[in-house]
């Protein structure tokens, strides 16, 4: 596969070349200093140089919110609300939103393969873009560099005067077709960037760690500052419960039904009728949520489920850390091996 | 055709915001009445009937003839509806409950204040059942259709027990925290949208805490962002000084 | 890397379309709980086995999901006994014959009727869990030959609170079945054994070895019924236990009745005791 310089320059031109064969999507500014993406409309708008959006781009395979079925209430007829493939090009996605998608493929293709998130994912092209990590991002620590092209169909690479822009599959290539204003790349493709903040135990330790630490009392002490307000989820590109609601129109005679993304940490999660709630303790809401994202799903699909994208820690108005808690639980679990093995050592004395 | 059922609007303590907003309806307004008949309305009309099917109360119990106003309602309506925050939890007026009753009455009424009898301002659930409750200050007209159609229709309303937080990411707001803002949103309850913090604005806490708040843990936060122990109470009372419910550590 | 299995569109599912059956039959056997009958109006068959769950809908309302009373049969009935509740469930309780409802499922594993062949099979079951396990009751006794002895234990709060009248009258006199019933709360009219559930079990003459005990109740009869099995002397690997959870979506997808790893939709409501012991939250 090859590979071209693109300069800072010539960016405009190829979104531009770009939103020709499909409808693109790519980061632009919100509010005061927040990025989202967004369709683009005008090619000068997008920002590929961004911190990180407030959303993952799983919002346009999985929307926030969603009608599944409209129905008549005079006659119960009711139908189910078309999908359609997004067919977009997602550009300037980084790694870990990649591998976020990546992970919910498998959760919704896992068991039941769900119709409406897979018809979504069909026919769409993703343009990656590395990252500088801020204070927030800990990627490297689950696997996923800011250049992992896993999942892409071209690579930009930033560097000083533009980018490296790398053909990851045939697609990728095939995009490019038409769009001359490249000279070839010959080279190392860069890969590696420096992070701040850091997880201190690879996914293989993480599974021991996390299957002695249910009853570590981290729960508890982060369970005085959390308000259980459910951002931590909400924001996270790797969550995907939902919730389903239904409305009745003004007319009385139609309503739909909804889902929109609910999160663990609320008390309801869990409410049955009747009213009993299956994690009534908050500290049990956050072990859970943590355990789904390094053990219970990662057990068995061999990854962590987080994907080091900062997005629950920097959004936590109570600023918790889910890289504090994790490396704590670490921390907790080596002190134990060494007491044990002092005990051993103690023993063969 | 079946008869609609007879509506009527009453208002105890408060500031009629919540009606006031019931007649901005102008482009749903024709669609209620083709399912409802008001048949009593002070702000609206003049007649009075003895019963009605559903009643729409607004504003908090606070004088001795507001509790025998309210019990009077009660026995005359099928259905009870609270509206707004002081029929609701009490509002802002339940934050004279923090001072004594005659304390209260003599900063308002001054020389005269044997006059006019007082009593803590409380939601009115706190004396007579309420069936349905739309919270907020005012109370929004999407929430008030909802509970509306879903009523007429026989069907069960949603009354979301989550935090503002939650409309707010599945919304993709920029959180109000980064803006310096100090925002209620991650302990009062949704079903607004998150309708100021949309605009860019902070969320006062207008709609009540979410069931089971751990008011610690928000007082903290508040203190972070630059409060004093003394302000984050308050922010804290504005809305919820009759909130005693608490989080399950 | 992540292994996603690649799945042609074709065999995409749509998961959450209810079919529509009707209430064909309706009775009230206590002051809040009530036996429906209904036929997919389609004309297909449930297609159940004991112990599994259907996530019943009402256009307006939204779903919930609720156990299947009934034994599997082939006449394309099903039937559902619905606890008042809340809201939801009140509504169903306005319904009446010829109302209808929709209906998704059936969801989850239930008792596995292979795995208890030749068995002797003892039902405990605490207030509404004799629901689901009547379904299992019903199958055995509808293939009698099967199966090694049927003990039946069933506690309620109180006489009123007692399910399936007709049907424990006809357990009671059936001379292949082994039937005790106890209520928490006696009263005049009641002339039977007084205490909780558990106080039913020690008597029993159980064959240890090739008893299998189905298990379902309120959350908080389990801890004692297990201890009480345990000093018995049944072994763990001879208990099934049925959990209650909120089962939302009944595909395993939108979380909210997960516990530990398990979705209690996927590998529930049904689990074998060893496998439960794993689950830290279960009980």
């Amino acid at each position: 596969m090859n590979g071209y310089y693109l300069s800072q320059e010539n960016v405009k031109d190829f979104i531009s070349h770009l939103m020709k064969k499909k409808t693109v999507y790519a980061p632009h500014a919100k509010a005061d200093h927040s990025f989202v993406f967004e369709e683009v409309v005008d090619a000068d708008n997008v920002i590929l140089d961004y911190v990180r959006t407030l959303n993952s781009i799983k919002k346009y395979f999985m929307p926030s919110r969603e009608v599944m079925l409209r129905y008549n209430l005079d006659d119960n007829s009711y139908s189910i609300e078309d999908v359609e493939p997004v067919k977009g090009i997602f550009l300037g996605v980084h790694s870990y939103d990649m591998q976020a998608v990546l992970r919910l493929d498998h959760s919704f293709s896992h068991g039941n393969p769900e119709k409406n998130y897979l018809t979504r994912r069909l026919d769409n092209i993703f343009i990656g873009t590395s990252f500088t990590p801020d204070n927030f991002h800990f990627s490297s620590s689950v696997n996923i560099q800011p250049h992992k092209t896993e999942g892409f169909d071209l690579f930009m690479h930033k560097t000083d005067r533009g980018y490296v822009l790398e053909e990851v599959t045939k697609t990728g290539s095939d995009l490019m077709k038409g769009f001359d204003q490249l000279t070839k790349f010959h080279g190392e493709y860069p890969n590696s960037e420096h992070f701040k903040s850091h997880l201190y135990a690879p996914q293989e330790k993480l599974s021991k760690v996390f299957e002695e630490s249910y009853d570590n009392p981290v729960w508890h002490e982060i369970a005085q500052k959390c308000v259980g307000c459910g951002t931590c989820n909400l924001a996270c590109p790797t969550c995907y419960c939902f919730d389903v609601e239904d409305h009745v129109d003004l007319s009385l005679q139609s309503g739909s039904r909804e889902r929109r993304l609910d999160s663990c940490m609320l008390r309801g999660f869990t409410e049955v009728a009747g009213g009993e709630v299956f994690r009534d303790r908050l500290a049990d809401r956050i072990r859970h949520r943590v355990y789904r994202k390094f053990k219970y799903i990662s057990d068995s699909a061999g990854e962590p489920w987080c994907v080091g994208c900062g997005r629950c820690t920097i959004y936590c108005t109570a600023g918790i850390s889910i890289v504090d808690i994790v490396n704590r639980l670490v921390s907790d679990y080596d002190k134990k091996q060494i007491v044990q093995d002092s005990d051993m050592i103690a023993a063969w004395d | 055709m079946k008869s609609k059922p007879r509506v009527a609007v009453f208002d105890f303590t408060g500031c009629e915001g919540c009606e006031l907003n019931k007649l901005n309806f102008e482009n749903h307004l024709l669609d209620i009445l083709d399912h409802i008949d008001i048949v009593e309305w002070r702000e609206a009309m003049d007649d009075q009937v003895a019963e009605y099917d559903i009643a729409f109360v607004e504003g908090s119990i606070s004088t001795p003839d507001c509790v025998e106003r309210i019990f009077d309602i009660r026995n005359r309506t099928k259905v009870l509806i609270a509206l707004g925050a002081c029929a609701v939890n009490g509002g802002m007026n339940a934050m004279k409950n923090k001072q004594s009753l005659d304390t209260v009455r003599e900063i308002v009424y001054g020389e005269d204040k044997d006059l006019f009898p007082t009593l803590p301002a409380l939601p009115l659930s706190s004396y007579v059942t309420v069936d349905y409750e739309v919270h907020g200050c005012p109370m929004t007209q999407k929430e008030f259709l909802q509970l509306l159609t879903s009523i007429l229709a026989g069907k069960k309303p949603v009354k979301p027990d989550y935090a503002v937080c939650v409309e707010c990411k599945l919304d993709e707001n920029e959180c109000v925290y980064g803006k310096g803002m100090i925002c209620m949103g991650p302990i009062t309850r949704a079903g607004c949208d998150a309708l100021c913090p949309s605009f860019g604005q902070y969320c006062i806490g207008c709609r009540g805490l979410v069931p089971h708040p751990n008011k610690e843990a928000m007082i903290n936060i508040l203190i972070e962002n630059g409060l004093s122990i003394d302000d984050a109470e308050k922010r804290m009372d504005l809305y919820n000084s009759n909130e005693k419910d608490v989080v399950l550590i | 890397m992540i292994k996603t299995v690649n799945i042609k569109p074709e065999n995409f599912k749509e998961l959450y379309f209810p079919t529509l059956a009707e209430i064909t039959e309706v009775q009230q056997f206590t002051e809040k709980e009530k036996w429906y009958k209904l036929s997919l109006l389609d004309g297909s068959n449930l297609g159940h086995y004991p112990g599994q769950f259907v996530e019943v809908s009402i256009f307006g309302a939204g779903e919930a999901p609720i156990s299947i009373t009934s034994a599997p049969n082939s006449y394309g009935s099903f039937e559902l006994c619905i606890r008042e509740v809340g809201m939801f469930t009140e509504m169903i309780h306005k319904m009446k014959a010829g109302d209808k409802l929709g209906i998704r499922g059936p969801f989850g594993q239930g008792f596995d009727v292979n795995e208890l062949y030749g068995k002797d099979i003892l039902i405990i079951g605490g207030g509404i869990g004799i629901v689901p396990l009547r379904s299992l009751i019903n199958y055995i006794l509808d293939h009698r030959q099967d199966y090694g002895r049927l003990i039946i234990t069933y506690g309620a709060r109180n006489s009123k609170d007692l399910l399936f009248p007709e049907e424990l009258e006809l357990w009671q006199s059936n001379p292949d079945v082994e039937f005790h019933q106890t209520v928490d709360y006696g009263d005049e009219s009641w002339k039977g054994n007084v205490g909780v559930i558990t106080t039913l079990i020690p008597p029993l003459d159980l064959d240890l070895k090739n008893t299998i005990a189905c298990i379902t109740g309120p959350p908080i009869m389990y801890k004692f019924v297990l201890l009480t099995l345990q000093s018995k002397g049944l072994q763990d690997d001879n208990i099934y236990m049925s959990l209650e959870r909120r089962m939302k979506c009944g595909v395993g997808k939108c979380g909210h009745c997960q516990i530990n790893h398990s979705y209690v939709c996927q590998d529930g409501p049904v689990y074998h005791y060893p496998d439960l012991k794993l689950i830290r939250e279960a009980i």
